[in-house]
């Protein structure tokens, strides 16, 4: 209930009073904006200063902290970018930067639980995730490894997601190559390869790792689409190389390989890989100085078919003297037995059957011997290697 | 005009001049001056506010350098000369600018009239950012809400408010000082409202409200508006959960106990210790802090807002988190119990976040399946600690939800806060502050008992219908003839408009003796009629109309003319001497 209350009308001399307080008031009310106003402009000024210095801070330590990473110092990374982090709250490259260092740092429990709470906070970050499957892979908990692998894939990515989720890609197939798990490597690989630009560097390394995956066939394809290129380098044919090597194409692999010690970029590589790539060219040539090929004129395919005859059969013997022999072996025996004892070129010449019967048995021997005896030397190795696919030689 | 008119006028209208009858020449001025002032108070207290905080964070890097970590020497001496420092400002110079602020403001209401000198507010500008960024283990809001509450202060002196307004002005600035502090508007509000006034008063809830988010908007001008702590939205995915967040309620509960009595138990001793080691008590704790900080903890000192963030971040292990908030625990008790000014809600917010993310890490660890995410359980933890140690129940929850900008998580506050808080009432009769104050000399009013009062109201004097009812129709004759036949003192007339009036038999025989037999009482009643009252009212309010009252009815608010009783001045009287 509202009560009125009447006052006796204001005199003279108190209405004069009352214009008093009023400019009484209003001067204290205009001084405290004054002051107000320069308050927040000596406030500004000192937080423009704090500020500056203070991203100047979060911009030294972070620097720091990559600069310790790459130089492979996890722990003084995780201080500095700890530092780094207090001085830009808030930032989430710092962070994941963070998190990654704690799991550099062997701070995996630490790191998971870091990224984690990231990932929170960004559910579909790739980048969180990459980090979550390399801690996970780390710790050889495969499953969550490529739980994570392939939701960085399916994840968000800053800037060229495009390039980091290829890089995603073959970083996953390079674990489950790691893991054996071959044929999804492949499959990622070739996923890889569909999607891939025609960068040499690119190309390269997807061809190298569907080598290591056991799919020689698809990197000798990309290997080959290089060598197309007028810049293509040693690494190329080298490549090339030993993917035909592997296959079998033996031909395809000299050719390559000879390429290779001549290119622009041979020499620069280390001794060792030089003389491995001089040593399967060694051996490509000398297999093709083997091969009984059916290019070659019948005298010289039948002196070839002879010496291997004899190479196989030494095989043979002494792998019946070092060994306890199966019931396969026997019967290889029994049919070295039906081929002629005094077997010469003429007779090879004259009879292209017991030619083909002979280095057929040949073959078989190598492969036998080597299942039995363990993995050949000398001759006896580059004609397993043809054994394995002999028309592919030629190749 | 001369020149001597001109000063002479001047004179008069500066401020502080001679006083005026301001009652008389313009009595709405204070409430009007009041909601503007609100908001320069607001305004001024988010500046200063900003500047304190900026002013800790450069004292810290300059001092402790820009990232201290332990293993560093200058840890050890560099909190032991903040507190000598800051000791000798606080002994020579600015006396009252000692402990956090929280109490010194509830005196400066109930105790000084409202009064926080301009020397205080530098004082505790100055000392407050010396020991915090020097590395002592205290926070900066409690200092906040006193610079604010001193603002509004001298503020209001300089507007010449009236002594009542001087007085209701200090929570105001305090609100806003707490507020700029946190980023949180309603948390300031609500925390003076439970620990500086006790009570929600209407008089000036408004003008808190535009100072907290006048000093809040300033504040985030500078600071930016997204919350002190960012964390995922929380999802309860299984209910089981909510015993792990009841198991944090339970712990922090205990914890805040310990805390509360470490406090109670070091800082009389200190006290009472030779005057001349008040000035080395604060050096001899930075010292320790120190040491602390030294030998691996240096997240404990200063603050702690970045180890918190860490925490929340899952980035330390369980163990180690709840070192942190032991070693805190010891730190801000020997910084506190020392007489370094600085506050106690960043630390209690600290051990609240070290606890809660230890414990979320340990179900983590354990109990995978649960899902609750570490920064999850650390600002609960937060909420927790709140609750039980600072004892501001309603403030904890909205703290929480404020300072992240989640709202999702305020079921496992709710559940953990409660938990803390009886925890810490059953075991820990006496809130914080106010041991305090009790060790301080001060008497300032508990109100935590306050808040929990239960006053009286009308129903709880209310009798039940005993006297007789005379209709505004009825004639004198019929109606005295009634009276005689009941005996009663005194009677009640309800009126054709559903008014009613009181009237004693006294006042009938002198309206029989005046008028005709055949009046009409309606007309034989005085202009004046009793007021309407309701059983939900409070008690007091009936008081004032007894003198001319006999009794008063008590009506019904579904039906005005439906009597739930009367109340009689002995009746009340009797009620109060039995509550």
């Amino acid at each position: 209930m509202a009560v009125t209350e009447t006052h006796a009308p204001l005199s003279a001399e108190e209405r004069a009073e009352k214009r008093k307080l009023m400019l009484r008031d209003a001067i204290a009310l205009i001084s405290l904006f004054i002051l107000t106003a320069a308050l927040a402009i000596v406030t500004y000024a000192l937080f423009a200063s704090f500020t500056r210095h203070r991203d100047a801070l979060a911009r030294r330590w972070q620097a720091t902290g990559e600069r310790e990473l790459r130089e492979g110092h996890p722990t003084q990374a995780v201080d500095a970018l700890s530092s780094a982090l207090e001085y830009g709250p808030g930032r989430r490259d710092i962070e994941i930067e963070l998190a990654s260092a704690l799991a550099a740092a062997g701070r995996n429990r630490e790191a998971t639980a870091y990224f984690n709470s990231l990932l929170d906070a960004q559910p579909g970050n790739g980048e969180i995730h990459l980090d979550l499957a390399r801690i996970a892979a780390k710790e050889g908990n495969a499953t969550l490894a490529e739980e994570h692998y392939q939701r960085a894939l399916d994840g968000t990515w800053e800037g060229d997601g495009y390039v980091r989720r290829r890089n995603v890609r073959l970083e996953m197939a390079g674990y489950l190559i790691s893991r054996e798990d071959y044929t999804r490597a492949q499959t990622e690989l070739r996923t890889a390869s569909g999607n891939a630009p025609n960068d040499p560097a690119i190309q390269l390394q997807i061809a190298f790792l569907m080598e290591q995956a056991r799919d020689p066939l698809d990197a000798l394809n990309i290997y080959r689409s290089q060598i197309r290129r007028r810049d293509a380098t040693a690494d190329t044919f080298e490549g090339l190389g030993r993917t035909a090597y592997a296959l079998g194409w033996i031909t395809t692999a000299r050719d390559a390989l000879q390429v290779a010690t001549v290119t622009r970029g041979f020499t620069a590589q280390s001794k060792t890989a030089r003389d491995a790539v001089r040593q399967m060219l060694a051996d490509a040539t000398h297999i093709l100085d083997l091969y009984p090929s059916p290019d070659l004129k019948v005298r010289a395919r039948a002196i070839r078919v002879l010496n291997a005859a004899k190479t196989a059969r030494s095989r043979l013997s002494g792998c019946f003297a070092s060994a306890n022999v199966s019931g396969e072996m026997a019967d290889l025996q029994n049919k070295w037995t039906q081929v002629p004892a005094r077997l010469s070129v003429s007779v090879l010449e004259r009879d292209p059957q017991l030619e083909q019967t002979t280095i057929s048995l040949v073959y078989e021997t190598e492969q036998q011997t080597a299942q039995t005896c363990g993995a050949p030397t000398g001759d006896d190795a580059l004609l397993l290697k043809i054994a394995q696919a002999p028309l592919a030689v030629r190749q | 005009m001369t020149l001597s008119k001109i000063r002479t006028f001047l004179n008069e209208i500066r401020p502080g001049a001679a006083p005026l009858d301001v009652a008389r020449l313009a009595p709405t001025r204070d409430e009007r001056l009041f909601l503007v002032l609100s908001i320069f108070i607001g305004v001024i207290s988010g500046l200063l506010v900003v500047s304190f905080r900026v002013a800790i964070e450069w004292i810290k890097i300059l001092t402790l350098g820009a990232a201290p970590h332990a293993g560093q020497y200058r840890l050890f001496f560099v909190p032991a000369i903040a507190g000598l420092v800051a000791a000798l400002l606080v002994h020579f110079a600015f006396p009252a600018a000692r402990g956090s602020g929280v109490n010194q403001t509830k005196a400066a209401l109930y105790i000084y009239n409202g009064y926080i000198s301009f020397k205080t507010v530098i004082g505790k500008f100055i000392t407050a950012a010396i020991a915090i960024g020097g590395g002592h283990s205290l926070g900066p809001e409690d200092p906040s809400l006193q610079i604010g509450a001193g603002v509004a202060s001298i503020v209001a002196r300089k507007l010449g408010l009236s002594r009542q307004k001087l007085r209701l002005v200090a929570p105001i600035g305090a609100a806003a000082g707490l507020a700029a502090a946190f980023n949180a508007p309603i948390s300031a509000i609500l925390f003076v409202i439970e620990e500086v006034i006790g009570q929600w008063s209407a008089a000036v809830l408004g003008s808190i409200v535009l100072a907290a988010i006048s000093s809040v908007v300033v504040a985030r001008r500078f600071w930016g508006s997204q919350p002190m702590f960012r964390i995922p939205a929380v999802t309860l995915r299984d209910s089981r959960e909510l015993i792990a967040y009841a198991v944090l309620g339970v712990i922090g509960g205990f914890v805040a106990i310990l805390f509360s009595r470490s406090l109670g138990y070091l800082r009389p001793r200190l006290r009472a210790m030779p005057r001349w080691t008040h000035i080395a008590q604060p050096a001899v704790a930075g010292l320790l802090v120190g040491a602390i900080g030294f030998i691996g903890f240096p997240q404990v000192m200063g603050s702690g807002y970045g180890a918190m963030d860490h925490a929340m971040h899952g980035e330390f292990a369980w163990k180690f988190l709840l070192l942190l908030a032991l070693f805190k625990l010891v730190a801000t008790t020997l910084s506190f119990s020392s007489g370094t000014p600085g506050g106690m809600f960043a630390p209690t917010l600290f051990i609240g976040a070290m606890l809660g993310a230890g414990v979320g890490s340990f179900e983590k660890w354990f109990f995978p399946h649960l899902t609750g995410t570490v920064g999850a359980y650390a600002l609960v933890g937060m909420g927790v600690l709140f609750a039980g140690f600072l004892r501001v129940p309603l403030t904890s929850v909205f703290m929480v939800l404020e300072v992240s900008g989640n709202y999702s998580i305020i079921l496992p506050v709710i559940v953990a806060n409660t938990i803390a808080y009886l925890i810490s009432r059953t075991f820990q009769r006496v809130p914080v502050f106010e041991m305090f104050a009790y060790q301080d000399g001060l008497d300032l009013p508990s109100l935590e008992e306050q808040r929990e009062e239960t006053p009286l109201h009308i129903e709880d004097a209310v009798e039940p219908l005993g006297v007789p009812v005379a209709q505004g129709e009825d004639s004198l004759a019929e109606v005295a003839a009634a009276m005689a036949e009941a005996k009663a003192s005194a009677f009640l007339v309800q009126l054709a408009d559903n008014s009613w009036y009181a009237m004693t038999v006294d006042e009938l025989t002198t309206a029989v003796t005046a008028l005709a037999q055949e009046t009409r009482m309606e007309q034989a009643v005085k202009p004046d009629r009793v007021p309407t009252l309701f059983p939900d009212m409070p008690l007091d309010t009936a008081l004032p109309y007894f003198p001319r009252w006999p009794l008063l009815p008590v009506l019904n608010r579904a039906s005005r003319g439906k009597l739930e009783g009367v109340i009689s001045l002995n009746g009340v009287l009797k009620r109060y001497q039995s509550f």
